[in-house]
């Protein structure tokens, strides 16, 4: 009997992640197409078989993708100073009418990288690291052991430099404007924002994102956000044209216009 | 009087108006299935659109106008241009209706004559920022 167990437990295969992949310098390799927001291992329709946005609602029960005005639950809530709290709230109970992806602009960092619905794409090179989104087809180009330029101009995703602590790629980002949301809805950030990115590579499937958010002129203290990238092989960047046709809005104008009631509170 | 007071407010507050805002537009609690023939399909960024014809209790017909997912998503989530909905087809269509009541609709899940089902766009809520405010205040 006993033996049978043994034998059994022998034959019941645990599930063991596959090894990280290696660049010939040695370092974890994180080239790959990746789907932010997302903790399902495998191909993007396996891990996008649920109900939620972007899920082709084939599994009710697998867990849903991030939408980009969405913080994941559980999450710490950003930090703000009670007046920048007050704006943040506004924009909620405002239904994300002043979400600055309004005119197609670029989403900023860590937005961009968070959104589940659209996949990214990670290629790794000994001397630089680049991303590229496909959603607003944003890129960002990220030298390694540099420092940021001198005539820095102030940016929608940042001016990004990386460098490797071990095992861990970490990126400083600087040189934001004002213009776009960290993570969630109206969480707007000033021109002092910095923002620190470790991409952790943990098996073949998974790097860990682990984000800090800085700005003193509306955060009490660094934010600091936990979220995992997941590897969809077989997925390929799409093109995506959001200025082609972008309807909304002059439909939000004639909504404010006619007076059309849609706030959360009164 | 306080609509005004509002939509003045919002005016003169936002320097930007944006895009992408379910609640804004749509209304979660008018939630409409209608059975049609297609007349047209948009794929289109950063929303795809298709138009249905719909005939009325009286048998009038009135042209429908769905929004939904943009082409990459669409074609992620199993659609494909030209294949999967062509105009002349009869479909089923769960939505939502938008705010100003006219003939125009956030599409949920397409069934196709086959009892087929696709999902065209992503569920209600979708981009007006959750059920869970970002902040609290005091």
């Amino acid at each position: 009997m006993r033996l049978s167990i043994f034998v059994t437990l022998l034959l019941v295969p645990a599930f063991v992640p596959a090894q990280v992949p290696r660049a010939a310098d040695g370092k974890p390799d994180l080239t790959g197409v990746w789907q932010g927001g997302s903790t399902r291992r495998g191909s993007w329709e396996e891990a996008n078989s649920g109900n939620g946005v972007g899920g082709t609602g084939k599994d009710a029960k697998a867990p849903a993708a991030l939408a980009s005005t969405s913080r994941p639950p559980g999450r710490e809530p950003p930090p703000y100073k009670p007046e920048a709290a007050k704006k943040v709230l506004e924009s909620y109970n405002n239904r994300a009418l002043d979400d600055p992806t309004a005119f197609c602009l670029p989403p900023g960092t860590p937005r961009t990288t968070l959104v589940g619905l659209f996949p990214m794409q990670i290629i790794q090179t000994p001397k630089q690291i680049i991303m590229l989104y496909e959603y607003m087809n944003v890129f960002r180009v990220i030298p390694l052991n540099a420092k940021h330029p001198d005539d820095m101009e102030s940016s929608y995703m940042g001016d990004s430099v990386a460098h490797w602590e071990g095992d861990t790629l970490v990126v400083d980002v600087t040189g934001f404007n004002d213009k776009t949301w960290l993570i969630g809805t109206g969480t707007f950030h000033t021109e002092a924002l910095h923002v620190t990115e470790r991409y952790t590579r943990v098996d073949k499937d998974q790097i860990n994102y682990d984000v800090v958010m800085e700005d003193p002129n509306v955060l009490t203290k660094p934010w600091p956000f936990h979220s995992t990238l997941m590897l969809r092989e077989g997925t390929r960047l799409r093109e995506y044209p959001c200025a082609e046709n972008n309807l909304d809005p002059g439909r939000y104008e004639k909504l404010l216009k006619d007076g059309v009631n849609f706030r959360r509170q009164q | 009087m306080l609509k005004r007071f509002w939509a003045a407010l919002l005016l003169t507050a936002l320097p930007v108006l944006a895009h992408h805002s379910f609640g804004a537009e749509y209304d979660v609690n008018k939630p409409i299935t209608l059975t049609g023939v297609i007349t047209k399909v948009e794929w289109t960024n950063p929303h795809s659109h298709f138009f249905m014809d719909v005939k009325d209790a009286k048998g009038a017909v009135v042209n429908w106008k769905f929004e939904g997912y943009p082409p990459n998503v669409l074609y992620r989530t199993g659609w494909k241009k030209e294949v999967t909905l062509k105009p002349g087809d009869t479909i089923t269509v769960f939505a939502w209706r938008a705010r100003d009541g006219t003939a125009w609709a956030h599409s949920r899940e397409v069934t196709f004559q086959d009892g087929k089902k696709l999902f065209f766009g992503p569920p209600a809520g979708t981009g007006d920022g959750g059920d869970t405010p970002p902040v609290v205040v005091k």
